[in-house]
This record gives structure tokens, C-alpha cells and sequence, in this order.
């Protein structure tokens, strides 16, 4: 490939020059780091430093059975969502990377608008369904299925269900994107060499769309720790997660060293996983000679 | 089994193309197409792009189904049946190699899809590597080869289930050129050792006249010429097929006796009386026809036979061959490629050429309209 020559590339033609990618990238840092790092470090600070220089706060969270009841279920919950997006997802993104024209066309819309509309409504929406004489148990009584309605608002199985939706397309989408930069020349190299079309399915387009699957799946397994609205909503209060856990401390409790050290946990966690993933899996070398 | 007897286990299955006919929406791809290929041949489909030589290719692969016409492979009807089902060999032009797997797992790969054991599996892989010189490269990833050795582990893919046909949808086309001439040597030696029956499609016609036994020659999905390279260089069947393979000169005439010896006016007003081996199409009197002959076929200087006089317009030196491009009286261009070492110092730009045409090696096609 030729190099690209303009002025604002400069000389070398592929690079920009240290000054100037130090001055695009620094509105992007600054915003970071006023609103997001700087916070954070202060939290984390307080969470060692208040009331007075100690380790306190994290031993709370730890030996405490009731928090760390909360935070094991925080990492359940979030694990059950993630397995129900890949495996909700990613028939959908499969469908979506073979459909053609208007279907493809309605289909993307499905996914995407959602996101246009806030979690509140979605996740508010779901409350109605989920309600005593609600659609959902109007609709099992009807049926006959049922002679008492479910308790279905203010359980954890609400909170999966719902978690579930507002987070699928951010499944959908990575998976999305995986299957679509498979060539489809190796689908026909499959079948021409043999496979049918569920060992083409297996051998080459599932591990060749992994790359999609565990970016959606840290994705959503990452934004689902954090997950507040739709546990203080739908979610019962005896079972409370990290995020609704760590709202009562500030807001009720006023105790914020307490409620910084929980935020500690959950981001060492968060780090941590984000760190082996990229670590373990090379992306690069999975997905090399595709290019 | 060792790799001699595995070699000589194989043979080419005959091949035959009837009536087939593509048609997506209201365009033809393929209008009409008859091959008969025998078993062993190596056959090579030639044209421009749009002419239908990929369309054909996919519906023998199984990729695409014909919207009539049939596809027989040693008088077995495959025209429906399914690409894992046809047990055909098949090299892209983008190699396909999976990039999540060894080279050797992808030259297994059809091996495990036909329920072999893993030892068998990859002892075979591993000879067919061997086949294609790159025995002990097994372990590597595809990203890690070169574009002409990734293209050799798809050619050991294609050939190590030992399929009776290869399909080659222009192979060599992502190569450059030093690398694409050794290909098509190794693709000759593996043909020659393994006498697999071989579809190639291609757009280079130096690589078709090159390697194939016979070449199919088509334009907006039908053919126009089948046969071997010397026919096709030598007797094109109609103009397209003229102007497609080679250089050709086309002189505009006008047919003045059709009966017993051809006679045509030039546009210089001369009269030629021609041979009737120059008539590759039927003219009849009073219409316009083309006369053509390939430039390596005039001889400098005036001689025996029927003389052109041409004004230069350049003088190519290449070595080998001395290339003189310039135009007639009536402006048509008229090219002459002699050899190289020919002395013709006192030529310029501008200057009058006489040109001898020999009679046989004229061609006498119908006008175009």
C-alpha cells in the first residue's frame, strides 16, 4: 500500500509526529482524568486513609459474611447475564451477519434502538411486565398455567431478566462485528473440503467469532458489576448488589470509607479480569493471517 | 501407505458441462456453456471479468446451483448436489488457510471431516506438505508464511483427501510475478505427477496459453473458442478471441469476390487475392470484412509477397524483439515486432516502413457492426 501524503500526516507519511498526537489526544485525557481517574484515586485514597491510615475498611468488606454475600452475588448476577447475552446473542448476530437488505436492515434496527432509549424507561418498563396483575402473570393465569400469580417484581430473577436486555447489544454487536470480517471464501473452503455446515459452524466460524464473543462478553460482564438502575428498581432489598450496596452507604449510612473500599474491591476485580483476558488471549495472533 | 502408491492411487475424472445456463435477476452470467473435459486434462477458462468463467467455476465447486444445464463428473449428475458431498479439490485466489489453525490441522482438516484418525490424519498432512516442498513447516501458523507458500499448503489441502478434480479460482493472481511463475510450475509438476483433471480459472492469457492443455475462451457468459494454446493463438475463431489473446493487427477491407478465391480491397485501394485457409468465417461479396495478422508475422522490408507501407510512429527496442508501431494511409495502426537484432539504424519516426504479408499467415474474419 502506498503511504498517505498530506501535510497534517507529515513527511514520513504514515505517523503523526509526537506533538501532535500529544495535542489531539489531550482534550480526550484531560476529560478522563478530571472525571473519572480523579475521583476514583480520591475514593481510593479515602478508602485507606479515613478514619485514620488502615486496612479497616477492606477487612469489612471481606470478613463481613452479609458484604461478602453481596458481593458473590454481585459476581453471579453478572456471570448468569453474561452467559444468557452470549447465548441469546449470539444466534442473533449470527442471523444479523447472513441476513441481506431489509431484513438485515430491520434486524440492526431491533438491536440498536434500544440503546437510543435510556435504561430508566427500559428497565421501568419491565416493572409493568413483571407486576402482580401485571402482562406477565395476567397472561400465565389466562393460560391456565398458573392459579396465583408469581412474585416476579423485586426478585433477583427480575434483575437478571432485565440486566439481560438493556446489556444484550452490547453482546450482539462485538459478535456482530467477529462474524462479519469472517471472509466467505472460508465457509465455501469448509464445504468444499468437506464439512457440513454444522462442522463448518463448529470448527471454523465459532472459534474464528471468539475474539467477538469474549470483547462483548467482558463487555457486558464488566458494565454488569457496576449495574445500578435496574437492581434499586427491579432488585429485591435483601439481596442487594455491589452497586445499590455502595449507593445505601453514601446516601443513607453516610459511611464513605466503607463504601470507597467496596468500590476498591470492585475495581481490583474489574482490573484484574481486564488484565489476564487481554493477557491470555492474543486477538492478534488469533485473527493474524485473517487479514 | 507410502507417498508413491498414494500418487499413483489417483487419476482425473471427465467432466462434462451441458447446456448450462446462470441467470441472476434478468443479467445471464452463464448463457449456454458446453465443456466436455477428459479425465486428466488441464483445462483453463479465460476472459475478461464479467464473462462468466467464475460463475461456471462456482457451479462445478457447488457454490452456486445453475438455473439449467447440468454438471457431470465421470457420469455422475452433481449439478444439486451440495459442496461437502462432491469431493472436489479447491484453491482460492486468497488462499482461505484458517488462520486459528497449524498449517498442518489445515491440511488435516478434510481428512477430519471424512472421520480419519488423528495419526493417519496428519502422517497424510505431512506428505502432502512434502509434495508441495514444505515438509516440517506443520507446526507454524498460516500468518506466518509468505504468500506463496501459504498458496502451496492450500494447493497440499486440496490434494491430500486425493479428489479426482482441482478447481483453481485464479490461484496465482495475489502473487508477484517471480513467485507466480514458480507457482505455475509447481501446479504443472503436481498435475503431471498426480493426473488429476484441472479447471483453472484465470484472466492472464500468458498463464492459460502457459499451462493448460486446452482453454475456453468466454465473453458475456458464452464461449467463443475451445482449444489447445496454438490453435487459439494461431486460428482465432472470431474477432473477440482474435483481439483477446495476443496482439493482432485488424485491417477494415471490403470483400469484392467471395466465389472460388476470397479477394479483398485494401483501404489503400490495392486488391488481394487470399488463400482459402485465411478464411476463418464465411464473407460474401460487397460486404465489409477484417483482415488480420499478428504482428511478429510481418516481415521488414519489401519481398516476394503483398507489401504494406506504414508511417512510423515509434520504435520500441526490447531486447529480444524490435516492436514498430505506426499507422496506414487511412490512420488504422499497424504493429510489426521483429527481432531484436535487426538493423534498422537508419529508421526514424516519421519515416515510410514497407512491411511483406505473408498469405498464410492472414485471417480473414466478418465485419464488425
Amino acid at each position: 500500500m502506498k503511504p498517505v501524503r498530506s501535510d497534517f500526516w507529515h513527511s514520513d507519511g504514515h505517523r503523526l509526529s509526537g506533538l501532535s498526537t500529544l495535542f489531539l489526544l489531550a482534550p480526550f485525557f484531560a476529560v478522563i482524568a478530571f472525571v473519572f481517574i480523579y475521583p476514583i484515586v480520591q475514593l481510593l485514597v479515602i478508602s485507606v486513609t479515613e478514619p485514620h491510615p488502615t486496612l479497616d475498611n477492606y477487612a469489612r468488606v471481606v470478613g463481613n459474611p452479609v458484604y461478602a454475600r453481596v458481593l458473590a452475588r454481585t459476581l453471579w448476577t453478572a456471570t448468569l447475564v453474561t452467559a444468557l447475552s452470549v447465548i441469546l446473542g449470539f444466534p442473533v448476530a449470527y442471523y444479523m451477519s447472513r441476513a441481506r437488505g431489509a431484513v438485515a436492515a430491520l434486524v440492526a434496527v431491533c438491536v440498536i434502538l434500544p440503546l437510543w432509549s435510556s435504561v430508566l424507561v427500559r428497565t421501568a418498563a419491565w416493572s409493568i411486565l413483571f407486576q402482580r396483575n401485571g402482562l406477565i402473570n395476567s397472561a400465565l393465569m389466562g393460560l391456565g398455567l398458573t392459579s396465583q400469580p408469581f412474585k416476579l417484581l423485586y426478585t433477583q430473577s427480575a434483575v437478571v431478566i432485565a440486566m439481560t436486555h438493556v446489556l444484550l447489544p452490547f453482546m450482539i454487536l462485538p459478535i456482530y462485528g467477529a462474524l462479519r470480517s469472517i471472509p466467505n471464501d472460508y465457509t465455501r473452503a469448509a464445504a468444499v473440503l468437506g464439512a457440513t455446515r454444522w462442522r463448518t459452524f463448529i470448527e471454523v466460524i465459532l472459534p474464528l467469532s471468539l475474539p467477538g464473543v469474549v470483547s462483548g462478553s467482558l463487555l457486558v460482564f464488566l458494565t454488569a458489576l457496576g449495574f445500578f438502575i435496574t437492581p434499586a428498581l427491579l432488585g429485591s432489598p435483601q439481596e442487594m448488589m455491589v452497586s445499590t450496596l455502595v449507593s445505601q452507604q453514601i446516601r443513607e449510612v453516610l459511611d464513605w470509607p466503607f463504601a470507597a473500599a467496596l468500590v476498591g474491591v470492585l475495581t481490583l476485580f474489574v482490573t484484574l479480569l481486564a488484565v489476564i483476558f487481554s493477557k491470555t488471549l492474543r486477538f492478534d495472533r488469533l485473527m493474524g493471517a485473517a487479514s | 501407505m507410502n507417498i508413491a502408491s498414494a500418487r499413483q492411487a489417483v487419476s482425473g475424472a471427465s467432466i462434462r458441462i451441458s447446456r448450462l445456463e446462470k441467470r441472476f435477476g434478468a443479467v445471464s452470467a452463464v448463457d449456454g456453456v458446453d465443456i466436455d473435459i477428459a479425465a486428466g486434462e488441464f483445462i483453463a477458462l479465460l476472459g475478461p471479468s464479467g464473462s462468466g468463467k467464475t460463475t461456471i467455476l462456482m457451479s462445478v465447486a457447488g457454490f452456486e446451483f445453475p438455473t439449467s444445464g447440468s454438471i457431470h463428473v465421470d457420469s455422475e449428475d452433481l449439478t444439486y448436489v451440495p459442496s461437502n458431498k462432491r469431493n472436489l479439490g479447491m484453491v482460492f485466489q486468497n488462499y482461505t488457510l484458517f488462520p486459528h489453525m497449524s498449517i498442518l490441522d489445515n491440511v488435516a482438516f478434510p481428512l477430519k471431516m471424512r472421520g480419519l484418525e488423528k495419526a493417519e490424519r496428519h502422517a497424510r498432512a505431512e506428505a502432502a506438505l512434502e509434495t508441495v516442498r514444505l515438509g516440517g513447516y506443520g507446526k507454524r501458523r498460516p500468518n506466518e508464511l509468505s504468500g506463496g507458500q501459504q498458496q502451496r499448503v492450500a494447493l497440499a489441502r486440496a490434494i491430500v483427501y486425493r479428489p479426482r478434480v482441482l478447481l483453481m479460482d485464479e490461484p496465482l493472481s495475489a502473487l508477484d510475478k517471480n513467485l507466480r511463475e514458480d507457482m505455475q510450475l509447481e501446479i504443472k509438476r503436481l498435475h503431471a505427477e498426480l493426473g488429476i483433471t484441472v479447471i483453472f480459472v484465470t484472466h492472464d492469457q500468458s498463464e492459460a496459453l502457459t499451462m493448460a492443455d486446452r482453454i475456453a475462451v468466454l465473453k458475456d457468459g458464452r464461449i467463443q473458442q475451445i482449444g489447445p494454446a496454438r490453435e487459439l493463438y494461431e486460428r482465432p475463431a472470431n474477432l473477440f478471441t482474435a483481439g483477446f489473446i495476443g496482439e493482432m493487427n485488424f485491417v477494415d477491407v471490403t470483400v469484392e469476390r467471395a466465389t472460388d478465391a476470397v479477394a479483398v480491397r485494401l483501404p489503400w485501394g490495392e486488391t488481394w487475392s487470399l488463400p482459402a485457409s485465411a478464411v476463418v468465417e464465411p464473407v460474401r461479396a460487397g460486404e465489409s470484412a477484417v483482415l488480420a495478422v499478428r504482428p511478429e508475422r510481418l516481415q521488414f522490408g519489401a519481398g516476394t509477397a503483398p507489401v504494406v507501407k506504414v508511417t512510423l510512429s515509434d520504435i520500441v527496442y526490447a531486447g529480444s524483439a524490435l516492436l514498430l508501431i505506426g499507422r496506414l494511409a487511412d490512420g488504422t495502426e499497424m504493429r510489426a515486432r521483429i527481432a531484436g537484432a535487426s538493423d534498422v539504424g537508419h529508421l526514424a519516426p516519421g519515416d515510410i516502413a514497407s512491411f511483406s504479408v505473408p498469405m498464410e499467415a492472414l485471417l480473414l474474419y466478418r465485419g464488425r457492426d
